[in-house]
């Protein structure tokens, strides 16, 4: 099997699963560009500099989605058959929708009259349901429920556009 | 060779042949440099005249061109050419002390000299032509490859456009390096450096900064950013507009070449004096050091926003910063030290010369890759500057590539039609961050033909990018759901037609054109004599790889070329060359595949596989 045939999991030998060492993937990361970046074939023939091309840029794909929870989560879904895409907000519950709505209204607020700390409190709280998705999502996972851990994956969608928001304001404020 | 290079890590390959000779060059806005490496370290080569830094000032008579000292004394010389390098007409916002036509090619404005038009990309050619005899004289040999830095921040056309320019020089480039990581190998490989690094690089033109992660070997970037067009140039602008204010002279463009280099002698006199008198036709006057860090304290601004921006794209904060290296001559003005340290909170590392710091880097990264260091493990984790995307409905980009992915990338993204029946789709390449297609940099426009008539939404159009490892991109479309398959590779806009390159080099080859046929036969029968020893060797190794014919056709490949190679014939080597290589493409994969099984080996494959 070549890496063009694995999944990424495969790809840093790595169990197929959604708590991964960072560490450890990381490492194997390394350790595999070490050995198909371009820069190792720059004497070779064309066919062999294109093949590292290729690869390299396999494995750079699988270790950014790897490295993301978001990426992951989707990524996981995908291999078990579910797509992450499908009715994506249809099956959201109605509280988690009215707390986006008031997030949102929040931060609106908060950049209109550049009130970094109440983004920074925002952000607080946003990351906070981050990590519940994630542990969420985890759970399901592990049980091998990918169909609930599929709207799990969705709310954490919204949870990460949101963070963006926010940094997008920060930065705002802080005239980067 | 691959097939040579292919061989298990840690089993090095000996080479048969000597030592090959390779260069790193840093192709600056105001000065270039050319290094090499060698047993005792990189070192950089002076010109006959002992000088190390070649001014990046070319000038063109009737029957003669100077390049460097030599064209600074002339009239019409050419400066800072570095800044037009894959930038269109309505790029240039400055004054120039010469004159762009609205003449074109690959997007840039042409120059008006005395031997005709030439493009900014010719201009650099003759740059580089003249540090790489430099450093042929210097090692007394041929160049195999040279290392060229760019600045980190470089887009696609001005990435593309250094290319160009190399190949007219005939260089073979072995990689384009960014500046940064080409300082950040001069300090991790020479000093041992460790640990988040910002390299600070403020050139003559250009400003980049770049924070790397830098521990056992590995280089990785983790983000980048930046200005192409902000740099000690604009310090000496600053005086001179200065100047311009208070003597109520109004300047005429053959006075543009005096006024700047009086400014930037007063601004080198500040670093040590606190005023500076400037005498300029007939006006005089006194500038303070006070007052010249007024002039100068915004665009030093513009330096730190880049560094908070990058430090942001990294999730880092100042504290996680362990190391800050200058680069680049602008650095060693007092005024930007002493904002990037107060900044930075802690102090600047600048040990290794900042002028020569980027070629050293680079002719270290050039000896490993023209193969002379098979037993290194550096290894470069280079990122894209800008986000890469294309067109969609409303004048929008959809970003494809974001910003500061680890290169080489590849990704593709599903298009649909919108009419029924449509059978052309066309397709605007961007980069950059914005959201209007209009405030982004366009790079390439290409139609995707022969769309079988379907419904709309029905076809399913799948645009993939490419980046490699240089930064440079080429975009394919496919038309999949059909099975029809077409598909377009393109180059940039800014880049200039193969034609165009292939023209500009025999014009630089025309007088010598001898010389370059017996070199090219030659180097055909080196490359042939290699393919021939690769495959010789890999087929010693892994000939159970093949099957009967797979051997068969291979051999008969090998006695063809070694019968082309009694012939002299440069044409014949070649082709029967390529043939061979050709021959050799499965094997060579197949042997790359049997290699990374052997990597997996003792990881227990069977629990991952599913």
């Amino acid at each position: 099997m070549t890496i063009a045939n694995k999944n990424y999991f495969e790809i840093f030998s790595l169990q197929e699963s959604f708590d991964l060492d960072l560490e450890n993937l990381t490492v194997e990361y390394k350790n595999l560009q070490s050995q198909m970046h371009p820069d190792k074939f720059s004497g070779a023939d064309d066919a062999s500099r294109l093949h590292a091309l290729q690869l390299s840029s396999i494995i750079n794909d699988a270790f950014d989605t790897l490295k993301s929870p978001l990426k992951r989560a989707a990524y996981l879904l995908t291999l078990n058959g579910i797509n992450p895409e499908e009715n994506n907000q249809n099956h959201l519950a109605e509280s988690f929708l009215l707390q986006q709505m008031e997030w949102r209204d929040l931060l609106d607020d908060a950049t209109e009259e550049e009130d970094l700390t109440l983004v920074e409190n925002l952000k607080q709280e946003v990351m906070e349901e981050r990590e519940n998705c994630i542990i969420e999502f985890q759970d399901f996972v592990n049980a091998y429920n990918f169909v609930d851990a599929k709207p799990i994956y969705n709310k954490l969608q919204f949870v990460e556009k949101m963070l963006v928001e926010i940094n997008r304001s920060e930065e705002k404020i802080l005239d980067y | 060779m691959a097939l040579l290079s292919i061989s298990e890590p840690g089993q090095s390959p000996r080479r048969s042949h000597a030592n090959k000779h390779a260069l790193g060059i840093d192709l600056g806005t105001t000065n270039s440099l050319v290094a090499s490496a060698s047993p005792d370290g990189p070192k950089v080569i002076t010109n006959e005249d002992g000088c190390e830094l070649l001014p990046s000032v070319v000038a063109y008579s009737k029957n003669k061109i100077l390049v460097g000292q030599l064209a600074l004394n002339s009239a019409e010389q050419i400066s800072s050419v570095k800044r037009l390098m894959g930038r269109g007409s309505s790029d240039i916002k400055h004054k120039l002390s010469y004159t762009l036509t609205n003449a074109e090619s690959g997007g840039m404005p042409l120059i008006e000299t005395s031997a005709g038009l030439k493009s900014p990309v010719e201009v650099s050619a003759e740059i580089l032509k003249v540090l790489a005899a430099q450093g042929k004289q210097y090692l007394n040999a041929e160049i195999d490859g040279v290392v060229i830095t760019v600045p980190a921040y470089f887009d696609e056309a001005q990435r593309q456009a250094t290319k160009d320019a190399a190949r007219i020089a005939d260089l073979n480039v072995l990689r384009l390096l960014s500046e940064p990581t080409a300082a950040a190998v001069a300090y991790g490989l020479d000093k041992k450096l460790e640990g988040n690094v910002i390299i600070f690089d403020l050139g003559g033109g250009t400003f980049d900064v770049s924070l790397m992660r830098l521990e056992k070997g590995v280089f990785e970037v983790l983000a980048t950013g930046g200005d192409t067009a902000l740099g000690g140039d604009d310090f000496d602008r600053a005086i001179m507009h200065w100047v311009q204010e208070q003597s109520q002279i109004e300047l005429q463009q053959e006075q543009i070449a005096e006024l700047s280099s009086i400014a930037r002698n007063a601004k080198h006199v500040l670093t040590e004096e606190q005023t500076v008198e400037i005498k300029f036709s007939a006006w005089s006057g006194v500038l303070s050091r006070e007052h010249y860090y007024q002039l100068i304290d915004p665009l030093i601004q513009q330096t730190l926003k880049a560094c908070r921006r990058v430090l942001r794209d990294a999730s880092m904060e100042i504290s996680d910063i362990t190391d800050v290296v200058m680069v680049g001559g602008s650095t060693r003005s007092p005024r930007v030290q002493e904002k990037v340290e107060s900044f930075f909170q802690r102090s600047l590392l600048n040990e290794i010369d900042p002028d020569q710091v980027v070629a050293l880097g680079a002719a270290i990264q050039a000896d490993i890759l023209v193969g002379n260091k098979y037993d290194n493990d550096l290894l470069l984790l280079d990122v894209n500057p800008l986000s890469l995307g294309i067109e969609t409905m409303g004048s929008l980009v959809e970003k494809i590539i974001p910003r500061n992915t680890t290169i080489p990338v590849s990704r593709a993204q599903d298009f649909t039609t919108f009419k029924d029946g449509q059978t052309v789709m066309s397709l605007h390449v961007l980069q950059g961050e914005r959201e209007l297609v209009e405030d982004c940099r366009s790079l390439a426009k290409f139609e995707l033909c022969g769309i079988p008539p379907m419904v709309a939404g029905a076809a399913v159009i799948r645009v993939s990018f490419q980046v490699d490892a240089d930064g440079l991109l080429s975009v394919e479309a496919e038309e999949q759901s059909s099975g029809v398959k077409s598909s377009i590779v393109v180059k940039p806009s800014f880049g200039l037609e193969e034609k165009e390159i292939e023209a500009m080099i025999l014009a630089s080859h025309r007088e010598a054109e001898h010389d370059r046929d017996l070199r090219r036969l030659k180097e055909n029968e080196v490359e042939a004599l290699r393919i021939i020893e690769a495959i010789k060797s890999a087929l010693a190794q892994d000939a159970e790889l093949l099957d009967e014919a797979e051997l068969k056709s291979l051999q008969q490949g090998l006695s063809t070329l070694e019968e082309a190679l009694k012939s002299d014939d440069a044409d014949l080597i070649q082709q029967h060359s390529e043939a061979l290589n050709e021959l050799s493409v499965t094997f060579a994969a197949r042997r790359m595949d049997s290699q990374i099984k052997t990597a997996f080996k003792g990881k227990k494959l069977e629990e991952v596989d599913r």
